[in-house]
């Protein structure tokens, strides 16, 4: 048997990511809460930006409705884990997945069918049903939201959320670069009469990608209404945090396994920096708009492509080829001491 | 033993008959030609035989079953397969991608020995791992007559897939096209080069208007009435 895969290398892909989540979970022990909570903020929104990756990146469907998502793993969390009902907080995240998914079925069924702008506008009208709902419904706490119980333990989030997101991270690395399915999304996404040509049935590949990119955010979403203990309408369904996890992914790089890891790092930290230096400003709106502009004309591929960029760069070979130069001499000399012994 | 029958086919755009009442069968490993004029539904032909589209009335069979109503993917399936008019790949994977992707729904296993093989019967071996949208014309359809080979098909539909190829990749395409057709492969192909027609095909079928006007042997059609004014506009009664 030869099956096929790409996506580099598992064993250095996944062990990376098993590297980087070990040295992250020493983390508690070196540093100060407050870094903590950064580096929690890190993982939460790398899980939701990979989600976002899912459905675009690899299908090619633009969603401007994710965060409905996100919502919807937040709220079922938090009804579930009010006195009146008291679940457990762990029992509540699998039934956060089930009824994402379920929307997403149940909406990804029609709206699939619709591209580009279409599907787009259509999920934003998903995300915007949703928050008015959470708006106006009794047992969602309406514009006054709902509070979930308090626990004081910035590592226990920290872990949940570093282990939520580096298994989705390892799933959907399987999934999606190492199986046939993942072959079947990015061929829908390259040209779908040519994938229903090969015997794809890309109906049904779509809603499946659309399900598992909705499970996601559902999850980490009820993670994060237990860590924020407060959660409304405009903390947990506000646009700005589809528009967020977007940027993250052009930014670290769409379609590509790690490349909203990346971005999500890099523009969590940004916007950080950014609070702290200058409080709350709407600079960062601007820093924002500027990045992309420049991330779009000069690294398309966003920041996974800029080694492979930066090799082709006249300067770096320039500085490579003077290296070259100091260390062949060298090497010449010893193969005629050695040919002459 | 009859691979493909299709039985008073009709689709219309509008009021345009694009296919009008067509009626033919294809035997086992067969290699039958359709040529006719720009616009005469020869492309539309091959929309409703893969199930990109579906017929105002009319049936299609494939081994004696109907799949007229088929979704494209379960026609694929059924052992169809196609290569499009204008190269219809998948630009951002590799040229090797593309032919694993055309084994998703069939050989996976064994579909990284197969592309290789596939890879070097076209000679495509050298950019196997350059991304399908660096191709030459010509290559971009050596790749789709490629992902035909992985799907292994009973049957393989080809439009045009020889137009504007270098004649030594023609060459390529035309020996990978009797080496299936010898292992029992039937094949219908569109096709503007007379040339090409004469040289591969059994059988030759003319359209004109949507309409099927004359079928038979190159030597037979070329001297028919009705080619002679679908192509060269002499009328019929002259």
């Amino acid at each position: 048997m030869s099956r096929p895969a790409s996506g580099g290398n598992p064993y250095v892909n996944l062990g990376v990511l098993a590297v980087v989540v070990v040295a992250l979970c020493f983390l508690p022990v070196m540093t100060s809460p407050y870094y903590i909570r950064v580096a929690t903020g890190i993982a939460l929104w790398a899980g939701i930006a990979l989600s976002w990756n899912v459905i675009c990146g690899y299908a090619g469907y633009i969603s401007f409705g994710h965060v409905a998502f996100f919502g919807i793993g937040a709220y079922t969390t938090a009804i579930l884990m009010q006195p009146n009902m008291d679940w457990n907080f762990w029992a509540t995240l699998p039934v956060a997945a089930v009824i994402a998914g379920g929307v997403a079925a149940l909406v990804g069924w029609p709206a699939l069918r619709l591209r580009g702008a279409y599907f787009a506008i259509a999920t934003w009208a998903l995300a915007e049903a949703v928050r008015e709902l959470t708006t106006v419904l009794h047992f969602t706490g309406g514009s006054g939201g709902l509070k979930t119980p308090i626990r004081l333990d910035e590592n226990f989030f920290f872990y949940t959320m570093l282990a939520t997101t580096a298994i989705a991270y390892a799933f959907c690395y399987l999934l999606l670069e190492r199986s046939r399915f993942g072959f079947q999304v990015k061929a829908l996404r390259d040209n779908e009469v040519a994938a229903r040509a090969q015997g794809i049935n890309t109906n049904l590949v779509k809603i499946e990608a659309f399900v598992l990119s909705a499970v996601i955010p559902a999850v980490l979403g009820g993670i994060n209404a237990y860590w924020i203990t407060f959660i409304n309408p405009d903390s947990v369904l506000n646009t700005i945090i589809t528009d967020q996890l977007v940027v993250m992914v052009l930014v670290g790089g769409l379609g590509h396994a790690w490349g909203p890891a990346l971005g999500a790092t890099a523009m969590f930290l940004l916007q950080e920096q950014l609070r702290v230096s200058y409080g709350e400003t709407t600079a960062y709106i601007i820093i924002v708009g500027a990045l992309v502009m420049a991330i779009v004309l000069f690294l398309p591929d966003g920041l996974v492509s800029l080694g492979r960029r930066a090799r082709r760069m006249r300067l770096v070979r320039q500085l490579l080829g003077r290296v070259r130069d100091d260390v062949a001499p060298q090497r010449a000399e010893k193969q005629t001491e050695e040919a002459t012994q | 033993m009859t691979v493909l029958a299709v039985d008073d086919l009709h689709r219309s755009f509008g009021g345009i008959r694009a296919v009008d009442g067509v009626t033919f069968a294809v035997e086992k490993a067969e290699i039958v030609g359709i040529i006719g004029p720009n616009g005469s539904g020869k492309s539309t032909l091959f929309n409703l035989l893969t199930g990109a589209l579906k017929p105002n009335s009319g049936t299609i069979s494939l081994f004696d079953r109907d799949i007229t109503k088929l979704p494209s993917y379960k026609i694929a399936r059924a052992g169809l397969g196609r290569t499009f008019q204008i190269p219809a790949l998948f630009v951002n994977m590799t040229v090797r991608e593309n032919l694993w992707t055309s084994a998703v729904q069939f050989d996976w296993d064994n579909a990284r020995s197969d592309a290789d093989a596939v890879l070097e019967r076209l000679e495509l071996t050298h950019v196997a791992d350059d991304l399908a949208s660096t191709l030459s014309g010509g290559q971009q359809r050596l790749l789709e007559m490629g992902r035909v080979l992985m799907q292994n098909p009973k049957v393989a539909l080809l439009d045009e897939v020889a137009a504007g190829v270098h004649p030594r990749l023609r060459q390529i395409m035309l020996d990978a096209i009797r080496t299936l057709r010898d292992a029992g492969t039937t094949f219908l192909v569109i096709e503007h080069d007379m040339e090409l027609a004469q040289d591969i095909c059994d059988r030759i079928i003319v359209m004109d208007a949507g309409k099927i006007v004359a079928q038979g042997s190159f030597e037979e059609i070329s001297h028919d009435p009705h080619v002679m004014e679908a192509y060269l506009g002499v009328p019929t009664s002259e």
